[in-house]
């Protein structure tokens, strides 16, 4: 009878909502919004990844355009090579994209000073086995090691070390503290 | 007609044939004899009565010899040694031992001895009774000094393991194993030696910077280990008796993971000296190095088989850490390890019946086993942050680092994953055992 | 169920009112053909309806005639004086015919008295006639009479004599009949003894004979009988004797799984063991399950095992054994048990 009932809405709906599936057909506005959507999401990340303010209009009469340019750009490279830690996923060596600027900055650091030298320390999280873990701090180590030689720092400038899971930056186990463990130190000397 | 022949003649055929059914039905009746097979044991530990030795003269203070022995036994996890309060006598030789007593107390074997202080020494003669046999099948003397009570008595446990299961025992050996005081510039870390029992431990070395990767030599005088003592890993092998110790891989890079061959005549070890973590053969007479492995991707933890030719090593070229196995020097490795993503540090055992390992199971880790003979893999240990599996010289019990109440532990198991215990708590985080080899 | 129920009695009167309906119609069917049919017949025969003339009318009566008492009276006397006239004319009537009549009489017995007359004399005319020539019949007869009589007697003579000689001959040949009649009746029953002889020894014979046959098929029946109880008791015997071997059996593997609980329960494989090390010990009980004996005869190579085997079977003190000394002897007197474990720990 409840059955008999819904059957008869079933139908009844089915019907209305082939009357209302004729009557739409042609409507594009879905389309359309999703579209803008879509659009709007790329205009925003691209506004935030590229749309850097270009010149502040500070401007000082005693130093020229050019030794103005140089010491905000110093400034700049200063602050980035303020980070020194980078961290990693479980079980990989790959650079994080938000890591390549800093390092950028570092290697070009280590070009202008030739006599700089810089310590690697590659560490892991507490999982898995030490000499795995050994293994794969000096795989993070070597990483960042080869982006540095390859932005302008130079192999004599660089030692490499892998403590493994040795030395965790933090203690416990929680996702947390493997987050801050898993990473590459650079210790300048 | 001649059907007619061969009737008359088969007649007699015939009456022979059936007289030798006859016969043979007879003959199978009578040799018949009922088999019955057993092909499960009981499960339980086997019942085995310790008595307390008879002592003349005077005894150092500690432990008993025989309580010593009654605990090696019960750690064991094959053993159910009889509480001495329910024992209905207490006899020390063969003429003091009713079987029927302890036939009555379910007691499969009786262990009954005395003994006798001598000056320095302590003297003992012990006896070893299968009940249900009625027979003696253990009868010696052992001494040691006062001083070495536990020598003694991890000898007699020996003594009457091997007597009972036909396997050595292994409650004379020894156990490597590193543990962690303090925090960053205030990190201890010790490297230990002590008793399987974990009693009678001594501080090898100590260091402010990490100690890895244990390993006895084969003869169970040296020990081979990871030390950052230099700032980074370095690998030493380190005489105990002496004290002595050396650097025998010192090369740019990681410089680790030692394991020594079944001859102690050479060693494994990863280095990356050559760009990426491999496993080199180090002649440790030489000095020469030979490569093993060649491969962009991390290989490492090299353990010998127990051919001695062949190698277990933990290799991501597969995309996560599995466990290979290499006959000799370049030859193509073949995975053992399918179960999960995380399968590292292959320890195998000395009959080459299993590999054990660290084996990841959702986001815990475990030790595991894979069966050499039809590659079955069981997951052995329940703790959850298992780590260096270490297994005992008779493949039948496995050490293994855990973490307990955020702190690191060492426990041993059945390598079955039958009966567990803790060794008793250290300071600090324990970590990284080796079992030491028997030493005749 | 309820609407189920419902449904198989709608479905029950279906039928039992469809009939009647059926008759109905059919009745009505036919009278309609019928009604049908008299409307098709020519309506032009149709005789005039009788129901017209058919209808009930009650005759009136008709109106008595108005008559004068007295003259009614007068009319009734006359009537009866015309009936006495009447009847005197018929009384003379009478009268005169009976005088007709009794004159007729007279004459016609003086007619009737003269020819009786003339008859008598005529009758005793023919009898003196008739004596005369009775007389001359009588006196010719005697003389014929005489003279047949005497012929006669020759004639009896005569055939008295050859009635006697026919006699005797008649007899002679019946004497000689008789005795040929008695000569083959002899025969005949010599032959009917004979027969009945032969036919008596026929019988006998085969009386004798189906005796015979019947002895032989009882004996035939007999052993044939004797070898259904033979067979059948053999059957029974041996049917007895594998229940008690299935009992036995049964029973035996009973205690088989006892005794192999028991000793799994005993058995404490060493640490050494491996799936293929088997070890075989011989043990013998008393009927008591007591161990008499253990030996090892076949040993899986490894020292250890071996004890493990002697020392399981060892520690039971007594083993579960069926309380059936017979099969006790059949099995459990002296059996081996084998140990090699399947599933290690």
């Amino acid at each position: 009878m409840k059955l008999s009932v819904q059957t008869k809405a079933f139908a009844m709906l089915l019907s209305v909502g082939l009357v209302a599936g004729c009557s739409s057909t042609g409507d594009t506005m879905e389309d359309g919004a999703y579209g803008s959507d879509v659009a709007a999401i790329d205009q925003d990340g691209g506004s935030t990844v590229y749309g850097g303010a270009d010149g502040d209009g500070v401007s000082s009469s005693r130093l020229s355009e050019e030794e103005r340019q140089a010491a905000r750009e110093q400034a700049e490279q200063e602050a980035l090579r303020n980070i020194t830690t980078f961290y990693f996923d479980f079980d990989t060596s790959e650079i994080k994209q938000e890591a390549r600027d800093v390092l950028v900055a570092h290697a070009q650091f280590l070009a202008n000073n030739p006599r700089q030298n810089v310590r690697l320390e590659g560490h892991a999280d507490e999982r898995g086995t030490k000499e795995y873990n050994l293994a794969l701090g000096e795989r993070r180590a070597n990483a960042v090691q080869r982006f540095l030689i390859v932005n302008g720092a130079s192999r004599g400038q660089i030692e490499t070390v892998s403590y493994g899971e040795e030395k965790p930056a933090v203690r416990g186990s929680s996702e947390s503290a493997w987050a801050q463990n898993r990473r590459v130190e650079l210790v300048f000397k | 007609m001649n059907a007619h022949d061969s009737y008359r003649q088969g007649f007699p055929f015939t009456t022979a044939l059936a007289a030798l059914v006859v016969l043979m039905l007879l003959a199978s009746q009578a040799r018949a004899e009922l088999l019955i097979r057993i092909t499960e044991g009981a499960d339980s530990a086997i019942p085995i009565a310790v008595v307390p030795f008879a002592e003349s003269g005077a005894m150092p203070a500690g432990d008993k010899v025989s309580s010593i022995v009654q605990s090696d036994l019960t750690m064991s996890g094959e053993f159910r040694p009889l509480e001495p309060s329910r024992m209905l006598s207490l006899p020390s030789q063969r003429s003091e031992v009713y079987f029927r007593d302890w036939r009555l107390l379910g007691q499969r074997y009786v262990l009954v001895g005395q003994l006798t202080r001598s000056g320095d020494r302590i003297e003992a003669r012990y006896e070893l009774f299968d009940v249900n046999r009625e027979e003696r099948i253990l009868g010696e003397t052992a001494g040691a000094s006062a001083s070495n009570v536990r020598t003694l008595a991890h000898h007699i446990s020996d003594r009457v393991y091997e007597a009972i299961t036909g396997d050595p025992g292994v409650f004379s050996t020894k156990l490597a194993y590193v543990t962690v005081t303090g925090d960053g510039d205030n990190a201890r870390y010790r490297l230990h030696v002590s008793d399987v029992d974990g009693k009678r431990s001594r501080i090898r070395l100590e260091s402010r910077e990490p100690i890895l990767s244990p390993a006895w030599s084969p003869d169970g005088k040296q020990l081979a280990y990871v030390s950052f003592e230099t700032g980074k890993p370095v690998v030493f092998v380190h005489e105990l008796a002496s004290g002595n110790r050396k650097k025998v891989a010192d090369f740019p890079g990681l410089n680790s993971a030692p394991a020594w061959s079944p001859d102690g005549k050479s060693m494994l070890l990863t280095l990356s000296k050559d760009g990426n973590a491999e496993i080199y053969r180090l002649d440790i007479a030489s000095g020469n190095l030979t490569r093993m492995t060649n491969h962009w991707a991390i290989d490492t933890e090299g353990a010998w088989d127990h051919t001695g030719r062949g190698i277990y090593f933990t290799s991501d070229r597969s995309g996560g850490p599995q466990i290979y196995h290499m006959d000799r020097a370049g030859a193509e490795p073949r995975r053992i390890t399918f179960g999960s993503r995380y399968n590292a540090r292959p320890r195998p055992d000395a009959k080459g019946e299993y590999v054990y390992y660290v084996h990841q199971r959702e986001r815990a880790f475990h030790i595991a086993r894979t069966n050499l003979k039809n590659g079955e893999e069981s997951v052995i240990t329940r703790t959850e942050s298992d780590e260096s599996p270490s297994v005992s010289p008779n493949g039948r019990l496995l050490i293994y680092a855990t973490q307990q109440n955020g702190t690191g532990v060492l426990t041993v198991v059945s390598a079955n994953g039958g009966a567990a215990y803790s060794l008793p708590a250290s300071d600090g985080d324990v970590r990284e055992p080796a079992w030491g080899p028997i030493v005749r | 169920m309820k609407g189920h129920e419902r449904e198989t009695i709608s479905t029950d009167t279906a039928p039992l009112k469809s009939p009647v309906v059926m008759s109905v119609a059919l009745h009505l069917l036919i009278v309609g053909i019928a009604l049908a049919g008299w409307s098709w017949t020519s309506p032009i025969s149709e005789p005039e309806p009788r129901t017209i003339s058919a209808r009930l009318v009650s005759p009136e009566p008709r109106p008595s005639p108005v008559v004068d008492e007295q003259d009614q009276r007068d009319r009734e006397q006359e009537r009866r004086q015309q009936q006495e006239r009447e009847r005197q004319q018929q009384e003379a009537e009478r009268r005169r015919q009976q005088e007709e009549q009794a004159r007729r009489e007279a004459e016609r017995q003086a007619q009737e008295q003269a020819r009786q007359r003339e008859e008598e004399r005529k009758r005793q005319e023919a009898q003196a006639r008739e004596r005369a020539e009775q007389q001359a019949r009588e006196q010719e007869a005697a003389r014929q009479k005489a003279e047949a009589e005497a012929k006669e007697r020759e004639r009896q003579r005569a055939e008295e004599e050859r009635k006697r000689q026919e006699e005797a001959k008649r007899k002679a040949e019946e004497e000689k009949r008789r005795q040929e009649e008695r000569r083959r009746q002899e025969e005949a029953e010599r032959k009917r003894q004979e027969e009945a002889a032969r036919q008596e020894a026929e019988r006998k014979r085969q009386e004798a004979e189906r005796r015979l046959r019947e002895q032989q098929l009882e004996a035939l029946a007999d052993e044939s009988r004797r070898e259904r109880e033979a067979e059948a008791r053999r059957q029974q015997e041996a049917a007895a004797a594998r229940a008690r071997e299935a009992q036995m059996l049964s029973e035996s593997e009973k205690y088989q799984a006892l005794i192999r609980e028991r000793l799994s329960q005993a058995w404490y494989p060493p640490s050494s063991a491996t799936e293929d090390m088997t070890a075989r010990v011989q043990i013998t009980l008393l009927p008591t399950g007591e161990l008499v004996n253990a030996r090892l005869v076949s040993s899986s190579g490894n020292t250890a095992f071996d004890n493990s085997a002697l020392g399981a079977v060892r520690s039971l003190s007594r083993y579960p054994i069926p309380s059936d000394r017979d099969t006790f002897e059949r099995y459990f007197r002296q059996f081996t048990i084998e140990f090699n474990p399947q599933r290690l720990r």
